[in-house]
C-alpha cells in the first residue's frame, strides 16, 4: 500500500461557515475575489439571491444573479512530457476535441500557438461562465405563477443543460464537468420534487464550480448537495428509532462504490490487488456500509429561506409552493436525528455523540484519503476523456498527480485534467493505430459537437431541447439523465461476442444494440439537414405576439462549409479536421467525396442543393466507424 | 477457488474447442448437427417453444410483493415494518384488509397454516395464481452452495463461498443473469440460445431483447439481438436517398457496414450489419401482426413493460414468418431501488408488472401458445424486511413469480421463510430456527438458489440434464447427486 505523504488540504470556510472552493495557487488579489464569489455561488447567501416569488415576466434576472466564480492560476510543470504541442493542425484538433466539445479553426491556432499547457492554463484561469440557475430564472423558469407549474417539471432541466453543453464560453470546465456529472450521478429522471429541474441547475453549477477546485471539497458539495440528498436518500434521512427501522444506507454504499473507492482494493496503477490465490479483495464490506451510514443521518433541505406562495388550483382549493432557495442551500441538520451512536468504518471511527459536522468531516476525509481514490477516480476520467483501456502505468501517473499537484495538494482537480490531457498515451501517436486505444463518442457528446462545431443557435433564445433519451428514434442518451446512479454505462462493460482482448472494456458500447445505432442515424439525418423542431420555441418570459409557432428554432448555418461546398474534397478535408482531427482514412474520404461528386455543384446551384451536399458530408462523416470511434 | 469463473463452463470450453460459430448472426444450416462433433446435440426442436425473463431492477421489496398474510406471520411482518394497531396500514406495512381480494389459494395449502397474498395491486397475476397459470417460488437468490446463516457469517470461505458482491446492485443483476458479477459477458438465456441457435431458421431471432443491453441474452455464439417496442428500427439513410442522392445512401450503406482494424470500430459497424441485415425480415413479419389488432390491441396503455411484451407478444405470433422455434425474450421495467417511499412508488410499479404480465398471458393464449410461453420474475435482490424509515435497504433472496400454461401453478415453489430481523443465537452461534433464514435485518438467506430457478425453466425448454452444468457452473452443488435433495435440481414448477 502506498504511503500517503501529503495531508488532506484545510477545508476553508466563510463567514457562515460553509465550505468553499480550494483556490490553490492564486495570485492574491486574484483569490480574495474568487473566494467571496466561490462562497456566494455555492452557499447563496450573499448577493441577495435571485427573487424567487417574483411574480414579474422577466424573472428578476438582474437583480441578484450569481456573482461569476474568478478562474484560477495554475502552473502546469513544464517537464514531463514528450508532446508538448502540437506540430499539426490535426494533432491540435484531437487535443481540442478530448479536452472539450469542438475544435474551430480559431482554437487549432491557439492552442498551435500556446502549447498545449499554455492552452490548458488559460482554459483554467477563465472565469467561470453564466450558471445554469440564472439561465433557468433569465427564461423565466423560475416564474412560481406561470400556470405551466415549472416547478413540477423536469424539461427546463434538459433545456438548461443542453444549453450549457452548446453554448457556454468555458467549454473546457463544462466538458470536465459533464464527465464528473457521469461519476458523481445524479439524474433528472430520478427527481421528483418542487422546483427538481432548478435543483438539478444547482448540482451541475456545483460540479462545474468545482471542476478545477478541490475533489474533497467537490466530495462534500456533492454530498450535502440537494438533488443527491433526493436521489440517494440522504434527505430525511435518520437514526435507528430503537423499534428496528435502521438509517438509510443508499448514499454510504454508493458513495463508497461509485463516488470514491470502488468495491476492489486497487494499486496506484488502478489494477485490482489480489490475494495469493488470486482473488480480487473487497475494500469495504457491509458493516462499513451500515456504519457509515450513520454519518449521514439527521439531514434535511434548509427551508430557512423558504417563502411560500399560494397557488389556486382548477376545479377549487389551493396549493402552497415554496421558493427555489432550498435547492441550492446545502442540506443541514434538522431536529434530533442524528445517530448519536459510535460508527466504524474503513478503519475510522466516530466517537458516540460527535456532533454530525465533526462526523462527515471523519467521513470525507478518510474517503478522499483511502488510496483507492485515486486510481479509482483517475481512471475513470481518462476512460471518459481518452480512451476505455489506458495502461496501468497512464492511471498510474494521473492518479500520482491527484495524490499530489506538485505543490503538496492533494485532490487538485486542474492538475488531474491537465495529466490526462497532457500525458504522452493522449497526445503521442502510438495509440493512432493501435487496434483498441479510443473510446466511442457518446451519443449526446456527438450532437453537441455538431452543433458546436456548426455555429448552431437558438433563434429565439428558448433552447429547447429537450430528453433525447429515445433509443429507437433519437439519440439513446441525454445530459444529466443516466437510468440509474450507475451513469449510462458501468466503466467495466464489454460488449458480447467481442473479439477485443481479454480485460479489454468499452463502456459506451453498452448503449450500442441494434435500435440505437439506427436510432442515432435517423435522428441525426434530420436535425443536421433541417435542426432540432421546436413547438412552441418562444422564452417563458419573452413571448412573441402572436406566440412564435413551431419550426426548427435550434438549426446550423453551415457558413464555412457553404463558402467551399463546390469543391467536395475541400469540405470533407475539413470536416476531416474539425470533427475526427483528421482520423478519417484516405479510403474514407475518397469514398464520401464520390458519393458527394455524384451530384453536381456550382456556385450557381440553388442553396437547397447545396446544403444538401454540406449535409450529405456531415451525416457521412458522423456515420462513419472512424468518427464514432474517437482516438 | 474461481466457482463463478465463465472459462471453466464444460459447454464454453467446447465451443472455444472446435471453434467459434458464426458470430454474424446472419442464418446457421438448418442440419447444424452438434453431435457430428462429438458432443451431446442441441434439441431437435419440432414444437415452438419461448422463455420471457421479465427482469425487474432495482431490487424488488418481495415483503410487500409476495405478502405473508396468515395472522401469525402477518402481525410479526407488520410489527417489524411499523404496520398500525388492528392490522392496519402503518410504516412500511400494507394494511392485512388490503391483501384480501389478492389471497393466493394453492391446491395444497402450505404447511404449517402459512399464508400470502400478492400485493393489492397484482389482482391479475393473484388471478392467474389462483386459476392454476401461475406460480410462486419463495426465497431464491443466487448460491453457490447451500448455506446456513452460521455458514454465511463463518469466515472460511472456501468451505463456505458466497456470490461475490453481495448488495451490489450493478453486480447482483449480472450474477442473475450469468452467474458472474459486473464484466460477464455471457448469460444463461444465451446459453440456452446456443443449443436452440440450430432450430431456427435465423439465428439471430434466438435472443431477442425488448428492453436495453444486458448480459442475460448473450451466448457464446447467440447475440442478444435488440428490437424496441415499435418493431426493428429501419435506417432511412441506407434504404432511402439521402438528402435526394442514391449515390450518397449507397456510400452510407458501404460505410456503417464495412468491417475495419481498429476493434471499437469494427465492433459497432458488426451492430449496424445486424440491424440492417435482420430489420426487414422482421418488419415484415411484424407487419402481418399490428399492435392495433387483437389479442396486441389489448396491452394496457401507460405501461412501458406492457410495450415491450406486447412487442415479444407480436414476435411470438410472427414466428413461422421468422422461422423460430425456440426462443429466449427478455424485458424489463426499473425503478423498483425503494428505499424511500415503499408505499407510494411500489404500487404503480406492481400494477405494471401485473397488468403486462396477465395481458401478456392472454395474448398467448389467444394465439394459442399459452402452454409454450413461460414468463419468470427476477430481480437484483430481495430487500430488508426491516424499514429505514419509508423504505427498504439492499438485501438478497427473494420470491417470484412464473407465469405460462405449462407452469404447474396455484402452488408454492421453495421454503416459506420465517418473519424476523432478529439474531437471536446460542453460545454455540447456532441460530434460533426463527432467524437462520436471514443475514440480519430480514435480508432473506435463499433457499433455493438461481441456478436451480434456472435449470429448471432450461429443462422445461428443451436442455438435457448433460448440457444444464455447462449452463449453469454452481449446479453441480445443489440436488441429490450432490447429496443436497434439500436443494432440488428440478424445482417442479414446470410440466
Amino acid at each position: 500500500m502506498s504511503e500517503l505523504t501529503v495531508e488532506a488540504p484545510q477545508i476553508a470556510t466563510n463567514a457562515q461557515g460553509k465550505p468553499i472552493a480550494e483556490v490553490p495557487d492564486l495570485a492574491p488579489g486574484l483569490k480574495a475575489i474568487s473566494i467571496a464569489a466561490a462562497a456566494s455561488a455555492l452557499a447563496a447567501c450573499g448577493g441577495g439571491g435571485e427573487d424567487a416569488t417574483s411574480t414579474s415576466a422577466t424573472g428578476g434576472v438582474t437583480a441578484g444573479t450569481t456573482p461569476a466564480v474568478g478562474g484560477q492560476t495554475i502552473t502546469l510543470p513544464a517537464m514531463g512530457y514528450a508532446f508538448p504541442a502540437p506540430s499539426t493542425d490535426e494533432q491540435a484538433a484531437r487535443f481540442l476535441l478530448q479536452a472539450q466539445f469542438s475544435a474551430s479553426d480559431a482554437e487549432i491556432a491557439a492552442v498551435r500557438a500556446e502549447g498545449y499547457a499554455g492552452w490548458l492554463e488559460r482554459q483554467v484561469a477563465q472565469p467561470y461562465g453564466p450558471t445554469g440557475w440564472d439561465w433557468l430564472n433569465g427564461q423565466g423558469y423560475g416564474d412560481v405563477l406561470n400556470t405551466a407549474n415549472f416547478y413540477d417539471n423536469s424539461y427546463p432541466g434538459d433545456y438548461m443543460i443542453w444549453n450549457q453543453l452548446m453554448a457556454a464560453p468555458d467549454a473546457m470546465r463544462k466538458r470536465m464537468a459533464l464527465a464528473l456529472s457521469e461519476f458523481f450521478v445524479v439524474s433528472l429522471s430520478g427527481l421528483n420534487f418542487s422546483w427538481r429541474s432548478h435543483a438539478m441547475a444547482h448540482y451541475w453549477d456545483t460540479l462545474a464550480a468545482h471542476a478545477f477546485g478541490n475533489y474533497r471539497n467537490l466530495l462534500e458539495a456533492v454530498t450535502l448537495n440537494v438533488a443527491m440528498g433526493y436521489y440517494l436518500n440522504t434527505k430525511g434521512n435518520k437514526k435507528a428509532d430503537g423499534k428496528g427501522s435502521q438509517p438509510d444506507e443508499n448514499y454510504a454504499r454508493e458513495v463508497m462504490q461509485l463516488f470514491t473507492i470502488g468495491l476492489n482494493q486497487l494499486n496506484p496503477d488502478g489494477t485490482a490487488r489480489t490475494d495469493g490465490t488470486g482473488k480480487k479483495l473487497d475494500s469495504y464490506s457491509a458493516s462499513d456500509v451500515s456504519n457509515l451510514a450513520q454519518v449521514f443521518t439527521g439531514y434535511d433541505v434548509d427551508q430557512s429561506q423558504n417563502v411560500v406562495t399560494v397557488i389556486p388550483q382548477t376545479g377549487g382549493g389551493t396549493r402552497n409552493v415554496g421558493n427555489t432557495a432550498f435547492a441550492r442551500l446545502p442540506m443541514v441538520q434538522t431536529g434530533n436525528n442524528h445517530s448519536t451512536g459510535a460508527a466504524t468504518f474503513l478503519g475510522a471511527s466516530v466517537a458516540a455523540n460527535v456532533p454530525a459536522k465533526d462526523a462527515l468531516k471523519i467521513a470525507l476525509d478518510t474517503l478522499f484519503n483511502h488510496p483507492n481514490t485515486a486510481p479509482f477516480f483517475c481512471r475513470q476520467m481518462i476512460q471518459r476523456l481518452v480512451t476505455s483501456n489506458p495502461s496501468p502505468a497512464y492511471v498510474a501517473r494521473v492518479a500520482a498527480v491527484f495524490a499530489n499537484n506538485g505543490a503538496g495538494v492533494r485532490g487538485d482537480l486542474a492538475y488531474v485534467f491537465a495529466a490526462i490531457l497532457r500525458d504522452d498515451e493522449a497526445r503521442g501517436p502510438d495509440g493512432l493505430s493501435q487496434p483498441e486505444f479510443g473510446k466511442l463518442r457518446e451519443p449526446m457528446l456527438r450532437l453537441v459537437q455538431w452543433a458546436r462545431t456548426f455555429g448552431v443557435t437558438s433563434a429565439l433564445g428558448s433552447w429547447k431541447i429537450g430528453d433525447l433519451s429515445n433509443a429507437g428514434t433519437q439519440l439513446g442518451q441525454s445530459p444529466l439523465r443516466s437510468p440509474s446512479v450507475f451513469n449510462f454505462f458501468r466503466p467495466g462493460y464489454v460488449p458480447p461476442s467481442t473479439a477485443l482482448s481479454a480485460g479489454a472494456v468499452a463502456p459506451e458500447f453498452q448503449l450500442v444494440n441494434e435500435s440505437s445505432v439506427g436510432g442515432y442515424l435517423n435522428y441525426m439525418q434530420g436535425v443536421i439537414l433541417n435542426g432540432i423542431y421546436v413547438n412552441a420555441p418562444d422564452r417563458p418570459n419573452a413571448p412573441s405576439t402572436p406566440p412564435a409557432p413551431g419550426g426548427y428554432d435550434i438549426k446550423a448555418p453551415y457558413t464555412s462549409e457553404l463558402a467551399m461546398v463546390t469543391d467536395a474534397a475541400a469540405l470533407v478535408q475539413r470536416l476531416n479536421k474539425l470533427m475526427c482531427a483528421g482520423q478519417l482514412s484516405a479510403a474514407t474520404q475518397t469514398l464520401i467525396v464520390s458519393a458527394l461528386n455524384a451530384t453536381a455543384v456550382t456556385a450557381a446551384s440553388t442553396d437547397a442543393v447545396k446544403r444538401n451536399r454540406v449535409c450529405a458530408a456531415v451525416l457521412m462523416v458522423m456515420a462513419s466507424a472512424e468518427y464514432l470511434i474517437q482516438k | 477457488m474461481h466457482l463463478l469463473d465463465p472459462d471453466l463452463h464444460t459447454r464454453r470450453a467446447f465451443l472455444r474447442r472446435t471453434g467459434q460459430l458464426a458470430l454474424t448472426g446472419t442464418a446457421l444450416p438448418l442440419a447444424l448437427n452438434l453431435a457430428a462433433m462429438g458432443e451431446a446435440a442441441a434439441f431437435n426442436a419440432t414444437d415452438y417453444k419461448a422463455l420471457v425473463c421479465v427482469f425487474l431492477y432495482g431490487g424488488n421489496d418481495y415483503a410487500n410483493t409476495v405478502v405473508t398474510y396468515d395472522d401469525p406471520s402477518y402481525n410479526l411482518y407488520s410489527t417489524i415494518r411499523g404496520g398500525g394497531a388492528g392490522q392496519a396500514a402503518g410504516g412500511i406495512a400494507l394494511a392485512k384488509a388490503a391483501l384480501a381480494p389478492t389471497l393466493l389459494n394453492p391446491t395444497t395449502p402450505l404447511a404449517g397454516g402459512r399464508q400470502y397474498a400478492l400485493h393489492p395491486s397484482m389482482t391479475g397475476l393473484a388471478g392467474l395464481f389462483n386459476m392454476g397459470r401461475a406460480a410462486v417460488q419463495l426465497n431464491v437468490g443466487p448460491l453457490v452452495v447451500p448455506l446456513t446463516r452460521k455458514q454465511y457469517n463463518s469466515t472460511d470461505r472456501t468451505t463456505n463461498p458466497r456470490p461475490p458482491q453481495l448488495f451490489s446492485h450493478n453486480d447482483q443483476q449480472s450474477i442473475w443473469q450469468s452467474s458472474s458479477p459486473e464484466g460477464s459477458k455471457i448469460g444463461w438465456g444465451g446459453n440456452i440460445g446456443d443449443l436452440a441457435l440450430g432450430s431456427n431458421g435465423n439465428s439471430l431471432f434466438t435472443c431477442i431483447n425488448v428492453s436495453g443491453n444486458a448480459v442475460f441474452l448473450s451466448g457464446d455464439s447467440a447475440l442478444s439481438y435488440q428490437v424496441s417496442t415499435g418493431g426493428a428500427v429501419a435506417i432511412n439513410s441506407v434504404k432511402n436517398n439521402v438528402y435526394g442522392s442514391a449515390a450518397v445512401k449507397a456510400a452510407m450503406a458501404t460505410l456503417v457496414q464495412q468491417s475495419r482494424t481498429n476493434l471499437l470500430e469494427n465492433e459497432y459497424n458488426r451492430v449496424t450489419t445486424r440491424a440492417v441485415t435482420a430489420e426487414s425480415q422482421v418488419t415484415s413479419a411484424l407487419l402481418a401482426n399490428p399492435a392495433t389488432n387483437p389479442p396486441f390491441s389489448s396491452f394496457p396503455a401507460n405501461n412501458p413493460l406492457a410495450d415491450q411484451l406486447r412487442m415479444v407478444a407480436r414476435l411470438i405470433a410472427a414466428r413461422s414468418a421468422l422461422g423460430a422455434t425456440r426462443q429466449v425474450f427478455m424485458v424489463s421495467i426499473g425503478g423498483f431501488d425503494l428505499h424511500d417511499n415503499l408505499i407510494a412508488q411500489q404500487p404503480t410499479l406492481l400494477t405494471r408488472v401485473s397488468e403486462a404480465m396477465t395481458a401478456f398471458y392472454n395474448a398467448t393464449a389467444t394465439l394459442g401458445v399459452a402452454d409454450k410461453v413461460t414468463a419468470f420474475t427476477a430481480s437484483d435482490f430481495g430487500r430488508t424486511l426491516a424499514s429505514n424509515g419509508d423504505g427498504s435497504d439492499h438485501g438478497w433472496g427473494g420470491h417470484h413469480l412464473m407465469v405460462g400454461g405449462a407452469v404447474k401453478g396455484a402452488a408454492f415453489y421453495g421454503t416459506p421463510p420465517p418473519v424476523s430481523v432478529g439474531d437471536t443465537r446460542d453460545s454455540m452461534g447456532n441460530y434460533a430456527p426463527v432467524d437462520q433464514w436471514h443475514v440480519g435485518q430480514g435480508r432473506l438467506l435463499p433457499s433455493t438458489s438461481v441456478d436451480q430457478y434456472a435449470a429448471t425453466l432450461a429443462r422445461w425448454f428443451g436442455v438435457a440434464d448433460s448440457e444444464l452444468a455447462g449452463i449453469l457452473p454452481n449446479l453441480s452443488h445443489f440436488g441429490a447427486a450432490a447429496g443436497r435433495p434439500d436443494y432440488p435440481a428440478d424445482l417442479g414448477f414446470m410440466l
